[in-house]
């Protein structure tokens, strides 16, 4: 196995044009897998050393610009008056433990797209973009077209997530993460992700391969109640060591009418 | 997978150390098998139970889940190094009075994140304090003394951290 860590895009891309090569971001899931004997890459390229995927900027919108780079630490210290980042911060909270967060990436867990992962539910529902880099230049993907199935996502080999964007959110909008998890720090059960005011738009984790996306439901006990429900008869989530795929199904609509009704209050979860 | 070996300086617990290991290898193992610094525990091996817990630029990370390569010149604090003039820090000290121990494997971890939590917020909240210490396990079960002593040091009043049972009102 071999490392780098290049100072400069242009050579972190040559660098991964080498047989096997994969990112090291944070190394919060990939050394956890290495570790595991799940992953054997053979060339280890690190991201830490780029500054062009570190620091976040605020737009003149109120959404935000994340570098790569940035930590769930840094992202849970955030207290953005925006719905969109807002959502952001509140999910970053909510992401496995202190010592994880200080060390994990949103870049990271965007590129992995683990299934229970929390980030890829709240883009999502915050209609949020990737910013991808590549040695043919750079380009945005929605984050509703950029996780295609278990693990997989829009990148091409060779691809680095260079930034995610957040737009402000609809003025006044409220939003909410609500995960449930067997303890805290756990990966979720099933999550829901909301923004909005009168009417929300949602989106789910944990009961699929990818997030399942909910637009425009109006954000009231009754409407919301029956989104959950017919989405529960419509999905298949998972069986596994955490729940069956019928506790999922049963969770799912009240997890849809708390962060509905929570981002419309403007409520803190 | 090639055993080739690539060279590392590490800065541990103010000191510059060298290591000369495999790329795969995390800074755990380094820490144990090359340092001798056998403080840091390990016990699953992917980041979910706490017990390696050290500080990395200053902020807890677990030293399994960092390759001791890309480290570079962020300085590692592990559990042999806080002690104060005293032997032990305030956070130890803690710990002791209050028997917060049983067979000891996750307490370093615990002393690692407590040490963290306090140095950012000398009189943190319950709250703040069961969400440091929410990544840490210990398989003793032996949590109410270790929230206990960190209720203390925070100086919080004694108050019941559990639901009191039946045997707690027979004083």
């Amino acid at each position: 196995m071999n490392y780098v860590a290049p100072e400069t895009l242009e050579a972190a891309y040559r660098a991964l044009q080498a047989d096997e090569a994969v990112c090291l971001a944070g190394g919060q899931s990939l050394v956890a897998m290495m570790n595991l004997g799940l992953a054997a890459p053979k060339q280890l390229v690190s991201l830490r050393r780029l500054a062009a995927l570190r620091g976040l900027s605020e737009q003149l919108d109120g959404g935000l610009r994340i570098g790569a780079m940035t930590t769930h630490a840094e992202l849970a210290g955030l207290d953005p008056k925006a719905a969109g980042p807002a959502l952001i911060a509140r999910t970053a909270r909510l992401v496995a433990y202190p010592a994880i967060r200080s060390r994990g990436t949103i870049g990271g867990s965007v590129a992995l797209a683990d299934p229970s992962a929390d980030y890829p539910v709240a883009l999502q529902a915050a209609d949020a973009s990737i910013e991808i880099g590549g040695p043919d230049g750079s380009r945005r993907v929605d984050a509703r077209d950029f996780f295609r199935g278990l693990f997989e996502t829009a990148l091409n080999p060779g691809e680095i997530v260079i930034a995610v964007h957040l737009p402000p959110g609809p003025a006044g909008a409220g939003a909410a993460y609500e995960k449930l998890s067997l303890v805290a720090g756990d990966f979720a059960i099933v999550s829901v992700a909301a923004i909005g005011r009168e009417t929300v738009d949602l989106a789910v984790g944990g009961c699929g391969p990818t997030p399942i996306l909910l637009a425009g439901v109006a954000a009231e006990t009754d409407a919301l109640l029956a989104a959950g429900r017919a989405l529960a008869a419509s999905c298949n989530p998972p069986g596994d060591h955490r729940a069956s795929a019928a506790y999922r199904r049963r969770v799912l609509p009240e997890l849809i009418r708390r962060a509905g009704l929570a981002a419309r209050h403007g409520v803190a979860p | 997978m090639r055993t080739e070996r690539v060279h590392s300086l590490l800065q541990v617990n103010g000191e510059a150390r060298d290591l000369l290991a495999p790329v795969p290898t995390t800074l755990l193992e380094a820490l144990r098998d090359s340092f001798e610094l056998t403080g840091s525990k390990r016990g699953c091996n992917h980041g979910v139970c706490g017990a390696c817990t050290v500080l990395i630029d200053g902020r807890p990370a677990r030293a399994c889940l960092m390759l001791a390569v890309d480290v570079g010149d962020r300085p590692v604090v592990t559990i042999e190094g806080i002690a104060d003039a005293n032997g032990l820090s305030a956070v130890q000290r803690a710990l002791v009075a209050s028997g917060a121990i049983q067979c000891g494997f996750c307490t370093p971890g615990f002393v690692m994140s407590l040490t963290d939590l306090f140095s950012r917020d000398p009189r943190p909240s319950r709250e703040a304090i069961r969400t440091a210490l929410s990544g840490n396990l210990c398989r003793c079960s032996g949590y109410v003394k270790i929230v206990e002593a960190a209720e203390r040091l925070a100086g919080l009043p004694a108050g019941p951290s559990e639901p009191s049972g039946p045997e707690a009102t027979h004083g």
